[in-house]
């Protein structure tokens, strides 16, 4: 029995790198992670966005190339990438309404204070 | 049974150590994540993005302790730093946009709070506009406290009001916001010249027009009435220039406090 899946294993150890399964899942998640970044208004200004649109342009290289483990490696990185770039863009958002709030109850004050 | 599973083809590769590079990934990824684990807000607002961050890391530190390429912690560490970046983020949109809820009562409140201060010193003016409408009015028993407002509020020919007369109706939108069971009838009141018919008309027009600025105002329609009386109830006689002139106004009639109106003419 654990003969069994010793040899298994070293099989499917040894096989490693040289067939990995072409990852077509994780290059959809990627560029859904991509498309949606876009949406709420990511660009190219943010060096996270650069970086996800870099690696997953490398990552269909290595996919054309046969080159798989890379190819899911970069894609995975990409990503993320892209999700961290979604999730800045959206924060910085937020902080420019905080900021937009504050001069307005600013200037409320300000005439509250005038009329008193 | 497993742990054999995995650590079998490990040692049958046997792969080379970790570089220096891994390692600083991987100590960079730990800091990172020990920083969003131990904040609970954090794992409030983000539990997926830390706990795969953890995973993550786990895998990256497998890799380096046992059978793992340098490119396999490096690349486990970096996708642990950015579940970690990417659960900061979205902590700090959620903080954000509890502060913003925050700032938006403050606002809502000051707004309130200016709306009343407003109030407030419409209701001192109101002393003052009270004295304005007795001077601009004139007593007349039977029909209450009216308002003239004369021809001059007029682009002649029209009944379009003029600017001053947009002045007058504020004044008197003041008033009726602060009286708000007064109820008012609007009279237009023309000269002798022209047809008795056409005049009537003019007169209707041109009242409905004050009214209509009231309405814009903010007045409720239902608190108007319009009237239009033509050349009919001259307040001088129309030989003279002067005395159309005169005939030629709007009046208002408020009713008393009670929203009783005086009896039409």
């Amino acid at each position: 029995m654990s003969l069994r899946y010793l040899l298994l294993s070293a099989v499917v150890g040894m096989a490693g790198c040289a067939s990995d399964p072409a990852p077509f899942e994780q290059m959809r998640l990627t560029e859904r992670a991509l498309e949606q970044a876009a949406a709420v208004g990511a660009t190219t200004s943010t060096q996270e966005y650069r970086l996800a649109e870099e690696r997953f342009a490398l990552a269909k290289k290595n996919m054309q190339e046969q080159d798989y483990r890379r190819a899911r490696m970069l894609a995975e990185q990409a990503e993320l990438d892209a999700r961290l770039a979604e999730a800045l863009t959206l924060r910085g958002e937020s902080e420019q309404a905080i900021t937009v709030q504050n001069a307005r109850i600013e200037r409320l004050r300000k005439q509250l204070g005038s009329l008193r | 049974m497993k742990w054999f599973l995995w650590v079998a083809p490990a040692l049958l590769l046997c792969s080379g150590c970790t570089g220096s590079l891994g390692r600083q990934e991987l100590a960079d990824a730990q800091l990172l994540f020990d920083q969003v684990k131990s904040d609970p807000q954090v794992l409030e607002s983000a539990p997926r993005d830390v706990s795969r961050a953890g995973e993550s890391l786990a895998r990256a530190e497998g890799f380096a302790a046992h059978w793992g390429t340098d490119a396999d912690v490096e690349h486990y560490a970096y996708l642990s730093q950015r579940y970690s970046q990417i659960a900061r983020e979205h902590d700090q949109l959620v903080r954000n946009q509890q502060q913003s809820q925050r700032l938006q009562r403050e606002q809502d409140r000051l707004q309130q709070m200016l709306r009343e201060a407003r109030l407030l010193s419409a209701q001192q003016r109101s002393e003052w506009l009270d004295e304005q409408l007795q001077r601009l009015a004139t007593m007349e028993t039977e029909r209450g406290l009216v308002m003239i407002i004369g021809d001059v509020l007029f682009e002649p020919g029209s009944s379009e009001l003029n600017l001053s007369a947009s002045r007058t109706a504020l004044q008197l939108v003041q008033f009726l916001q602060l009286n708000p069971r007064r109820l008012v009838r609007i009279e237009g009141y023309t000269d002798s010249r022209g047809e008795a018919e056409e005049n009537r008309e003019l007169s209707r027009l041109r009242a409905q027009s004050v009214a209509q600025t009231l309405v814009d105002m903010g007045v409720a329609a239902e608190r108007l009435q319009v009237i239009g009386y033509g050349e009919a109830h001259p307040v001088a006689e129309n030989a003279s220039a002067r005395g159309r002139a005169a005939n030629r106004r709007v009046e208002i009639v408020f009713s008393d406090e009670n929203g009783q109106l005086g009896a039409e003419r």
